[in-house]
């Protein structure tokens, strides 16, 4: 009997042996997920010490550096983490301090490479008729003819900016860049900071909160001119940075009675590389050979003194790249999912060609992109070299940037399609059945149940695929965009450039520091920004799981 | 709201009254929506057999009969959800007041502002319970009033639970309250019909006793037809009762207290006795 040969339940050598072999084949599948990881660990130390130059530094210098910045910022992180309120104001602090020094950096470059005079007469004249729209429907207590009216006088707006164009800008190229800046810039900030502190507190504090961004953006821009430095970046700096922060800081201080010092997260952390340069650069510490400096973020590109080679026009071109796509792709391909998921019937001859649409979209999601550049090449470079009529028919010149953004938006429109798709796929069926239940059409069901709950989903994707359109090179080196380029693009008629494309060049320079140095610095922030992104995406995500 | 009470009463007996107690007679009242050889086939399997009955108005019309029967999908033609349904076919004719709503010049969602419906889950919007309560009247293009949106969720037995709360997300009620926040925003848009699938089948009992107190009230000014699996419910709650079973037949439609103690057909008698289904 087997209770006799087995009595103590060890299972036996053959038992042993299948569990050993069980213990082996765990040990292969650990192994084979730390392959990914410590690949990625490697690209971290290899860039980073390229980048940063650690071994230069003296001991003293990480001395000082963990007693300004890591011990500080390590105390603070305990505490924060046993508080659960401190741990969420902590999260809003870092948002709101990074988010606008990010934003203020976009809106900067954005503006200044578009030209501020221009970004004001879209802006304000594109602005009248919208407005005028918005306050006759404040009259008359809610229209029901503003869904259709918003839209339009947008785009009416838009057209009498471009006719009034040529006579406004004789006018106001007189005035500085900076008073621009703060037009439009510092208007809409202030403005809406100004509507979030009536929503929360009351009218009085809304107007008290404008008009105290617009003065201190202005004293702050009166102190700059006289001290020489420009007036148009502490513009945008304080009324996009130091605006938001302060309504949110104060908010919040306002509004929580406990866990109020998590306000302080990213003050330390400021506060902490700060304090270490000053007291580095006062006692004369040896620090870090880094090539991760200003200069690299502001200055111009030179291809043979790399100390002196900055990356700010290729950063401004990613951009504005990046961005024009982001206009041109993703209504596209937003459209295209709403009526694959809302429209698209499953019967019949429409719903078979729906269903092949649907799988060659992700099959196109798997192109290379080198193949997307070649069809760039043929699509929107050699199209309008063949017909240089239909640009001008329709008063567009040829655009460089144009044609890159369009074959960057043909390359991630899979993307934006197929994570739209999911988002909408995954709204409840229940919800569209309460509306239509209730006697709503199919758009109005779309526009007031299907969109608001599937927008965080829909951003999660365009933010991911803004990342990967950010990164592109070959697309853009086959279409013809210079790999190395000197000065900032103006405006999207302007010449191309992009980030990756100079790291790409930068690499054969025959100057070695280039090829250790500057392209790992410029990587660095290639990444950094792609981190950034992808970041920005896994919060809306998250939030959105949560509510 | 006497007003708005009013206006429905008035404006349905201006209408014309088209072929009531024509066939059958069996019933007192105004028929507000009668079938005639309905068939329903999704793809090819078929739902509906042929199924003819008149609903009268003002009173509480329930179906009954075991899962699969077809008792949803009558439900759905009547308002013509089974639209959304792309590989659903219909054959016969309904009729709402007398016009025939699968004609051609009939837009469906005209109809649902006609008909209102309760569906089987709680399916508030992700909104405030305000917004929820004004969605109708926003997508129909009427004008939006508290006076409106208390009334409503006053006749859903409501209000007394949310009044402070208004402005909060409708999703942080209970099971219950969002069912009848459910119903409070289909009588808003003042339909003259309510259909409801199987309205109380996912709360528990004290919430489900609270949703037939409500129906038994919104009875007095509107038409409803509920779909139950719950021959009790049926029996304490309605008027009349329609009996499906399997394979979408209309086996049985009388008086509510005919059915349950003196069913003329064998089936139906077994099905009720639990005897099957």
């Amino acid at each position: 009997m087997a209770a006799e040969t087995d009595p103590t339940f060890d299972g036996g050598s053959e038992l042993r042996r299948r569990k050993l072999l069980g213990q082996v084949f765990e040990g292969v599948l650990v192994a084979s997920t730390l392959v990914g990881v410590l690949a990625l660990v490697a690209l971290f130390v290899l860039i980073g010490n390229d980048a940063l130059g650690p071994a230069e530094a003296d001991a003293s210098w990480f001395l000082l550096y963990f007693v300004t910045l890591v011990a500080p910022t390590s105390v603070y992180t305990l505490l924060v983490r046993r508080d659960e309120v401190a741990s969420s104001i902590n999260g809003l602090s870092f948002a709101t301090v990074f988010g606008s020094l990010i934003g203020s950096a976009v809106v900067y470059v954005v503006v200044d490479s578009v030209r501020p005079h221009d970004v004001a007469i879209y802006l304000v004249v594109g602005s009248l008729f919208p407005a005028l729209v918005l306050a006759y429907n404040r009259i008359t207590g809610g229209s029901h003819y503003t869904g259709p009216a918003l839209p339009v006088s947008i785009l009416f707006g838009l057209v009498s900016a471009r006719i009034l164009y040529p006579f406004i800008i004789p006018v106001i190229s007189i005035v500085a860049d900076w008073i621009l800046f703060v037009v439009v810039v510092t208007g809409p900030v202030a403005a809406g900071l100004g509507l979030f502190v009536t929503s929360r507190w009351s009218r009085r504090y809304g107007a008290v909160t404008a008009v105290a961004v617009l003065g201190a953006t202005l004293a702050t821009a009166g102190v700059a001119i006289t001290q020489g430095i420009d007036p148009a970046l502490s513009v945008v700096l304080v009324s996009v940075v130091a605006g938001p922060v302060a309504v949110v800081s104060l908010d919040t201080f306002k509004r929580r009675e406990t866990g109020r010092y998590g306000l302080l997260g990213p003050w330390l952390l400021i506060g902490g590389i700060v304090a270490g340069a000053w007291l580095e650069r006062q006692l004369g510490i040896e620090g870090l050979e880094t090539w991760l400096t200003p200069t690299l973020l502001l200055n111009s590109w030179s291809s043979f003194r790399p100390e002196q080679a900055g990356i700010y026009p290729q950063l401004v071109g990613s951009v504005l790249v990046v961005g024009t796509m982001a206009v041109l792709s993703f209504p596209v391909g937003v459209g295209a999912a709403i009526y694959l998921e809302e429209y698209a019937p499953s019967t019949g001859w429409r719903g078979r060609l729906a269903t092949a649409l649907d799988v060659n979209i992700s099959n196109l999601a798997g192109v290379p992109s080198v193949v997307y550049g070649l069809l760039g090449l043929a699509l929107f470079q050699n199209f309008f070299g063949v017909a240089p009529w239909l640009p001008r028919a329709l008063g567009l010149k040829p655009s460089l940037v144009i044609a890159a953004a369009a074959t960057l938006g043909l390359l991630i429109l899979p993307i934006v399609i197929v994570s739209s798709q999911e988002a909408l796929r995954s709204v409840p069926d229940e919800l569209r059945q309460g509306s239509y239940g209730l006697g709503a059409s199919r758009w109005q069901t779309i526009r007031n149940v299907v969109l608001p709950e599937a927008v965080p989903g829909i951003l999660t994707g365009m933010i991911l695929a803004l990342g990967r359109a950010i990164g592109e090179t070959a697309p853009l080196v086959i279409i013809g965009v210079a790999t190395t380029t000197y000065s900032a693009p103006e405006g999207v008629f302007g010449s191309a450039a992009a980030l990756p494309l100079q790291i790409f060049a930068s690499a054969a320079n025959s100057i070695p520091e280039y090829r250790t140095g500057v392209v790992a610095a410029a990587s660095v922030i290639l990444l950094a920004t792609m981190l950034i992104m992808n970041s920005t995406a896994i919060l809306i995500r998250n939030r959105y799981e949560n509510n | 709201m006497s007003e708005q009470t009013e206006t429905t009463s008035s404006t349905a007996a201006q209408r014309p009254e088209v072929n009531t107690e024509s066939s059958g007679g069996q019933f007192e009242g105004k028929t507000v929506l009668e079938s005639r050889d309905l068939d329903v086939y999704y793809g090819e399997t078929q739902a509906l057999q042929d199924v003819s009955l008149q609903i009268p108005e003002k009173q509480v019309t329930a179906m009954i009969g075991p899962s699969g029967c077809g008792k949803s999908t009558f439900l759905r033609c009547l308002n013509r959800m089974n639209d959304l349904v792309d590989t659903a076919h219909i054959e016969g004719d309904v009729f709402f007041n007398g016009k025939n709503i699968y004609a051609d010049d009939v837009e469906s969602v005209a109809l649902r502002r006609r008909i209102g419906m309760v569906f089987q889950h709680p399916n508030p919007f992700p909104k405030t319970i305000y917004d929820n309560v004004a969605y109708g009247l926003r997508v129909q293009n009427n004008e939006v009033t508290d006076d409106i949106i208390e009334d409503s969720l006053r006749r859903a037995a409501l209000w007394d639970e949310v009044k402070d709360q208004l402005d909060t997300s409708a999703l942080d009620l209970s099971g219950g309250q969002q069912q009848r926040l459910c119903i409070a925003r289909a009588i808003a848009v003042d339909p003259d019909v309510i259909l409801m699938d199987e309205p109380a089948s996912a709360l528990d009992p004290i919430a489900t006793s609270k949703i037939e107190d409500l129906i038994e009230e919104l009875a007095e000014e509107y038409t409803v037809v509920i779909v139950t699996h719950n021959m009790q419910q049926a029996a304490r709650i309605s008027d009349k009762t329609a009996v499906f079973l399997t394979g979408g037949e209309l086996v049985e439609f009388d008086d509510t207290n005919k059915i349950f103690e003196n069913p003329e057909n064998q089936r139906v008698e077994d099905y009720i006795t639990g005897k099957f289904g």
